[in-house]
């Protein structure tokens, strides 16, 4: 007979599914003032030839920064999660001097990870086939620049998944390294530029972000050059009052340019999960003595290892900058101490969302 | 406090031996610190400094001095100690003044004789009845809720009484119970249990004085004494042989708070001393008293269970097949294992090649635990007295848990955990809770060998025996019957601790094993003046926003085990079946294993509320489950050794997935390299990094299906050639399990087939026939052709039945193509066995033959609704040929796919010649038990997925659309299911969001409750780290209305299936059957299976035959909807009662079934 030897699994009660779905109504971001746009393309293009550049344009919605990136002559590839928008960008392709192609995909929930079969409509190495995109080297120049607007909600969400991406050498960056240049909100732009003179801001993300990227803030845009767009074409005050707040924050727009020498040394796609678990160690208990932290970390001996980083046993987490977490990791790895340099182990549960 | 010298005197009396073997040992340690000072001194003072050099005298001097302080400080330290130790609180500190003034004379020294009618004149101030006042502040207080967190402490205060009086230490307790009870503030914690028990030390000690001080602190903190209060107190009189006066004043008090004193005797649980001491001081103050005659046991009425509890018609219970002195034998055996409290096992794991590394390993390990159990001791030793110093200050710390078993008892333990600790580590909460538990148990073994339990027991099983021995004369009667009329055994009461108390035991003996167990920097290199390091790590691990500590092992530690391949296995007894038949189950407390205390239900640690409900019920009540239980543990197994020879031949060797024996980790996927050349590019790292994680997953997933099967295997082997037992308990619906977990009937195929009946029967006239039609069943070939054509079928594949019972692994392998490959197996053999002897009809049969009910859920549903349609889709109706449920779904859904097609839905197009009763036979099956959308389609989209020439682009869709059509498929035939569906559903609805869990009471009288509630956080802090402890089982939470609503449908779907098993073993049991289950497959002897089909459709018809919807709507109502249950409750809530109400008025409708019929249904279950 066909039996469950458990009782009833809880799991199948539940009706709720991953975030995916359940935000369809979400309001989305557009760049709607036209002198923006125009600054923005200074700051995209910088003084580059436009021509040989590929500009990847998240969400553009009406298309205003999609205009003006083609009026100055930039091959534009838009992405475009909303399928409404997609007619009103077809024509900008006609008159202009740029080159753009359309895709109908969310950026942002490109490459979900640990999902054994990945749709192809959500596949970056289908897309970029399709269009015609090839990878580079790691040490070679930027292929691409990304420009987008967080979507609020995920912040967080989607700046970890990138990080991961980053790290894993996988999805966009795939292609090489990948120039991000993002508006997200004054919460966590802070948080990303944090350093450990700001101790309430410094985190294991800025650790993360500033170890990959040279993390450059380029300029805050007040909300009002800004469009809202929702499912149902406008706002409803009783239920969208909190979104209301938050769309009426100033965005702060950051280029994350990946580092040439990030995989340099021993750090590298192969391990750089025991990286990220060392951080977020620390950071566990920030205000422990960073000894503390290594003794339950690593099997190498702590004293030596603090010794070659010239840091002192009782200096705790929060104190450390970035480089020098690089650097910790860096001389463990390196050391010819032991056969098992690590007490961590791989486990898939660390990264999941 | 101010204790007079005579005071002080008592005290020097109190200290206790552990306490003093505790004392004497941190001495020994710290004169041990000074020694190596001390002797260096001495050499000094025989040598003194000489000639002029000057320098060096000074030097040489300010050592000294040095040392001098340094003495010192350690003499001082040591006397401090001493000290401290000494001085208990004993009087307490009496917050009422009018109480207060009783205890005022004794403090002026009043002469000794004086000194009891003292205390008698202050027992009798708190005898008193609590002014007006005073009951209200004390309403007030219990009216107050308890936080979680205070609910916790108070956990920890009483488990900490509790221990203390366990271990003989109640002044300890007394004194922490008076320094809490002195500060106003932290007297809020102490409950009316916790002064009981400090109590009932007293009077077990038979010390009078100090009880009444805790009678007065009690009645001082605003509490009202209890029947517990008033049994302590008089069992304390009976003891001493208090005058008659004293006793009398008490129980008169005693009734007029209401309690008759016959209560003494009925109502609490005492062990046979303390019931004597009672009785002695009740018959002292009232010559006349007697105790309550034992009432003759009250029978179970229930009209499902009249014929078994009938004393008229036929009964032949079943004997077993062993004789008396055997089992006799076998029970000392067991005994023997629970005392010993672990079994080892001999590892049927390939043995590894004895080479000088394995040697040298071995060698290390070896070394390296005497090491361990040194420093295990040593670190406990210290704990111990830091804990005690603290306990001694008034803190209710873990010290009398750690005097509960021997420091011995502890490290092995410890050593044991640290054996099996898996190579990832294992998470701290889990660790602490399975060291908690483990001493637990440990503790309540050793309580039953202190009061004398054990002989007793033995005593009575043999007695008991006489009832199940081959070789005796007792007239037929259940073993629970015969067991009671044997005269009362009761066994102590115990009460479990609280998880939070599991937890902070547990934890404090993990850190321990942290801290003591070292290891050489380098295994590799001699012993010598290498650094030590740690072999155990607490680590953090983060899944998702969620910080999980994690106690992990040194990589070269687990490298080491490996190395040395130990060839055994650790089991604690209650995972290896019984070598003996189990306990009786005769009340919720006791059944099972012989010693260690085993739950009539089975739940999640921490859910109080089965218990709680079972408590409640008259005995009689649960008479029906605790016999079927009781006989299904009495069946007899043993291990089918030809099958586990073949088994372990492919064990040892390379595995083989597909007959579900798990290769070993040599077989295990491999990367194709594991590093890469310098100057690789991040991509190619990364792309080795998938490869590594993906063959890492698969590794460790074969690693867990080994091990599993290891234990079973072994086990297996360890009772080959021997006679054992399953005992069983029940889930919170009444499903029946196996207690021991890995060597079960239970399991896969595998673990099925390596079990048969100890006891064989003749195969009879048509025994054979099953024989055959059961191999047939296993294949799973013939599902829709009759029995009579399985059986010819079985003619016809005669020649390949035979080769596969002969040559196994080197014929045509025609089982290995079965459905159920294993029992496919052991069914060919027996069926060869049967065939090749000289008169089949006599040939002794151990295998099992099963009975399957066809989707047993559906079953009860068509029953329950009269449905016509659905009841013969599902076999109640006679039929040539067995109907099959999931084609007929198929075939309707594939009819809606047509329909969907012709108008152009491109789904229902692309899924044309896909739709096949294997892709909805599981969605099938379980939505009966629950299974909402999201989960079928998951299910579907399984299937789908299966399929290599499906486009799987289409697979979300297709699923979609699929589960979809199969719940409109089940709506349209089993019309009468969803309305029952519903209604229970919203019953459950309105109940939940009143605020109540969902409760009812089977037709066999098991009181049923969901434990769904919303989560309870609680924070175990201190140690290694906080844990923080979540319950979605805790009472005092809302109920989880979701899990309440979709619970209900199948929990009591589940309710009366097991009804149905328990009437069914029940009524077979009294024809002289061996009968067992699986839930809805029943097991006997194949010559008792004509026997068993009949018992099994005639109770179905009965239990159905019940107005089950009807008195489950009475019970909702009477217990949901009274003016009691209502008056608490808010307007918004009394509305939902309201609507509740009309709900159960309006039950579902029923159809034309004529439900008779199941009688004469062949297929109903086959």
């Amino acid at each position: 007979s066909d039996f469950n030897i458990e009782p009833l699994p809880d799991s199948d009660l539940e009706e709720s599914s991953p975030w995916t779905s359940r935000n369809r109504s979400e309001p989305t971001r557009h760049i709607a003032c036209k002198k923006a746009a125009r600054n923005l393309v200074r700051d995209l293009l910088e003084h580059q030839n436009p021509s040989r550049q590929i500009i990847l344009e998240c969400n553009p919605g009406p298309g205003i920064l999609t205009g003006a990136l083609l009026k100055a002559g930039a091959r534009v590839v838009a992405f475009e999660s909303e399928k409404t928008f997609i007619p009103h960008l077809e024509p900008l392709q006609r008159n202009m001097d740029g080159e753009l192609q359309v895709v109908h995909c969310d950026f942002f929930k490109m490459d979900p990870r640990y999902q054994e079969v990945v749709r192809p409509d959500v596949s970056s190495q289908a897309i970029f086939q399709n269009l015609g995109i090839k990878a580079v080297p790691w040490s070679a120049g930027v292929p691409i620049k990304v420009f987008g607007i967080l979507p609020y909600k995920h912040e967080r969400r989607i700046l970890w998944k990138i990080l991961f991406d980053l790290y894993s050498c996988e999805s966009i960056y795939r292609y090489g390294r990948v120039e991000l240049n993002m508006f997200v909100s004054e919460k966590e732009f802070r948080k990303l530029i944090a350093t450990p003179k700001r101790p309430d801001l410094y985190q294991v993300m800025a650790v993360l972000w500033q170890v990959a990227c040279d993390v450059k803030f380029l300029h805050m845009e007040p909300w009002s050059s800004f469009s809202v767009h929702t499912e149902n074409g406008h706002l409803e005050k009783s239920k969208h009052g909190e979104s209301v707040n938050l769309l009426k924050q100033n965005l702060y727009l950051v280029r994350m340019t990946p580092r040439r020498t990030l995989f340099t040394e021993n750090l590298s796609p192969l391990n750089y999960d025991i990286f990220f678990h060392l951080v977020k160690h620390c950071f566990g208990k920030r205000n422990a003595p960073i000894i503390r932290h290594l003794r339950s970390l690593s099997t190498v001996d702590p004293i030596n290892i603090l010794r070659q980083i010239r840091k002192n046993p009782g200096d705790t987490a929060a104190r450390m900058y970035p480089h020098d977490f690089k650097k910790l990791f860096e001389t463990i790895e390196q050391s010819e101490d032991s056969v098992f340099k690590w007490i961590y182990d791989y486990c898939p549960e660390d990264m999941e969302f | 406090s101010a204790a007079s010298p005579r005071e002080q005197h008592v005290l020097r009396e109190w200290g206790h031996a552990e306490l003093l073997e505790v004392l004497e040992a941190r001495v020994r340690q710290l004169r041990a610190e000074g020694t190596p000072e001390m002797r260096v001194k001495k050499v000094q003072v025989d040598r003194p400094p000489q000639g002029h050099s000057s320098r060096w005298a000074q030097k040489l001097e300010a050592e000294k001095r040095v040392k001098q302080r340094r003495q010192k400080e350690v003499d001082q330290q040591k006397q401090a100690l001493t000290q401290e130790f000494w001085t208990l609180h004993k009087e307490p500190k009496i917050w009422n003044k009018k109480l207060a003034g009783y205890l005022q004379p004794s403090k002026k020294g009043t002469p000794t004789n004086s000194e009891e009618k003292q205390l008698a004149q202050a027992l009798q101030a708190a005898l008193g009845r609590l002014s007006s006042r005073e009951a209200e502040a004390l309403a007030r207080k219990k009216a107050k809720a308890v936080e979680a967190q205070i609910l916790v402490l108070q956990q920890k205060f009483l488990a900490f009484f509790e221990c203390c009086v366990c271990t003989g230490q109640v002044p300890l307790a007394h004194h922490v119970l008076v320094t809490h009870h002195n500060n106003g503030d932290r007297q809020q914690v102490l409950t009316l249990h916790m002064y009981n028990t400090v109590m009932l030390g007293w009077a077990r000690k038979g010390s009078f004085r100090e009880l009444v001080y805790v009678f007065l602190m009690l009645k001082d903190a605003g509490l009202s004494p209890d029947l517990c209060s008033y049994a302590a107190a008089l069992q304390c009189m009976g003891r001493r042989d208090q005058d008659v006066r004293t006793i009398q004043r008490c129980l008169k008090q005693m009734m007029e708070e209401g309690f008759q004193p016959q209560l003494l005797f009925t109502d609490l649980v005492l062990e046979e001393e303390d019931r004597a001491a009672l009785l002695r001081a009740v018959v002292k103050a009232e010559p006349a008293f007697r105790p309550p005659p034992q009432a003759p046991s009250p029978v179970n009425t229930s009209t499902l269970l009249k014929d078994i509890y009938s004393k008229e018609g036929p009964v032949s219970y079943p004997k077993l097949h062993l004789p008396l002195d055997t089992l006799q034998d076998l029970f000392y055996q067991q005994l023997h294992v629970e005392l010993s409290s672990s079994v080892c096992v001999q590892s049927v794991e390939k043995a590894p090649v004895m080479s000088k590394e394995v040697i040298e390993a071995r060698k290390t390990l070896q070394a390296l635990r005497e090491q361990w159990e040194v420093e295990l001791l040593r670190v406990l030793r210290e704990t111990k007295a830091t804990m005690g110093r603290q306990a001694y200050e008034g803190q209710p710390t873990l010290y009398p848990f750690l005097c509960l078993l021997s420091e011995g008892e502890f490290v092995s333990i410890l050593m044991q955990v640290l054996k099996v600790l898996p190579a990832q580590g294992e998470p701290l909460i889990q660790l602490a809770h399975n060291l908690g538990l483990r001493v637990l148990n440990r503790h309540l073994v050793k309580q039953k060998q202190v009061t004398n339990h054990v002989q007793k027991l033995g005593q009575r099983y043999s007695q008991y025996l006489q009832l199940l021995a081959s070789d005796t004369q007792v007239a037929p009667c259940l073993p629970r019957e015969y067991w009671e009329s044997l005269g009362p055994l009761e066994a102590p009461a115990q009460q479990p601790w609280s998880v939070p108390v599991l937890l902070q035991l547990g934890k404090q003996l993990a850190e321990l094993l942290v801290q003591a167990v070292q290891m050489p920097r380098s295994l590799a290199a001699r012993q010598g003046a290498q650094r030590s390091i740690p072999v155990l790590y607490h680590v953090y691990s983060f899944r998702s926003y969620r910080q999980v500590g994690i106690l992990k092992p040194h990589p070269a530690f687990t490298h080491l085990l490996e190395t040395a391949a130990e060839p055994t296995l650790t089991f604690e007894t209650t995972e290896v079946p019984m070598l003996c038949p189990p306990l009786p189950w005769t009340s919720l407390h006791s059944g099972a294993y012989l010693l260690s205390s085993t739950k009539l239900m089975r739940a999640t640690e921490g859910t109080t509320q089965h218990q709680r409900l079972l408590e409640q019920c008259p005995p009689a009540q649960l008479h029906g489950p605790l016999d079927a239980l009781t006989q299904l543990g009495n069946c007899a197994w043993r291990v089918n050794g030809h099958l586990l020879d073949l088994v372990l031949q492919i064990f040892r060797d390379k595995g083989c997935m597909p007959l579900g024996v798990p290769p070993p980790r040599s077989e295990a996927p491999r990367p194709a390299r594991y590093q890469l050349p310098p100057g690789s590019t991040p991509v190619h790292k990364s792309e080795l990094r998938k490869e590594l994680a993906r063959c890492l997953k698969v590794a460790r997933e074969m690693h867990s299906l080994r091990s599993e099967a290891l234990y079973r295997l072994s086990l297996a082997q360890h009772l080959r050639h021997r006679v054992f037992w399953l005992p069983h308990n029940m889930d919170f619906r009444g499903r029946t399990y196996p207690c021991p977990p890995h060597f079960n009937h239970l399991g896969s195929d595998l673990a099925r087939a390596l079990l048969e009946f100890a006891e064989g029967r003749p195969l009879g006239p048509r025994g054979l026939d099953w024989l055959k039609i059961h191999l047939i069943n296993l294949t799973g070939l013939k599902k829709g052709d009759s029995l009579r054509m399985r059986l010819a079928f079985a003619d016809e594949v005669m020649e390949e039945i035979l080769d596969s019972a002969d040559n196994p692994l080197t014929g045509r392998k025609w089982w290995m193509e079965a459905d159920e490959p294993w029992q496919t197996l052991a069914c060919c053999m027996e069926v060869a066995h049967a065939v090749r002897s000289p008169d089949p009809a006599a040939y002794i049969s151990h295998l099992p033959v099963h009975q399957d009910g066809s989707c047993n859920g559906l079953q009860h549903y068509a029953a329950l609704g009269r449905d016509s349609v659905g009841a013969a889709s599902v076999n109640l109706t006679p039929s040539d040929l067995p109907q099959d449920v999931y084609r007929e779904v198929a075939t309707q859904v594939e009819e809606f796919r047509q329909q969907d097609a012709k108008e152009g839905l491109r789904v229902a197009q692309v899924l044309e010649g896909f739709i096949s009763r294997k892709v909805v036979k599981q969605t099938v099956m379980t939505v009966v038990y629950g299974v909402t959308r999201y989960g079928g389609r998951l299910q579907i989209e399984k299937r789908l997925r299966e399929l290599s020439d499906f486009p799987q682009e289409f697979v979300w869709e297709a699923s979609h659309y699929l589960v979809r059509q199969v719940f409109k498929s089940l709506q349209e035939m089993f019309t009468s299911t969803r309305a029952i569906q519903h209604w229970l559903t919203e019953s459950a609805n309105l109940i939940s969001h009143a605020g109540w869990p969902v409760e009812w009471v089977t037709p066999l009288g098991i009181p049923i409750i969901q434990p769904y509630h919303r989560e309870s956080k609680v924070q175990v802090k201190g140690g290694l780290q906080s844990i923080t402890l979540t319950s979605s089982v805790d009472e005092s939470q809302k109920p989880n209305t979701l899990k309440q609503k979709n619970g209900f449908p199948p929990n009591f779907i589940h309710s009366l299936d097991s009804s149905h098993m328990m009437l069914t073993a029940l009524h077979c049991y009294r024809k002289g059957l061996i009968f067992v289950s699986v839930h809805d497959c029943f097991w006997t002897h194949a010559a008792d299976i004509p026997t068993m089909n009949e018992v099994c459709r005639e109770q179905f018809v009965r239990l159905h035959s019940q107005p089950i919807l009807e008195d489950l709507a009475k019970f909702l109502k009477k217990r949901f909807c009274s003016v009691s249950s209502i008056k608490s409750l808010k307007s918004s809530e009394r509305a939902l009662v309201t609507k509740l109400q009309e709900t159960l008025q309006s039950l579902p409708k029923t159809g034309t079934f004529d439900l008779g019929q199941v009688i004469r249904s062949t297929y109903f279950f086959s």
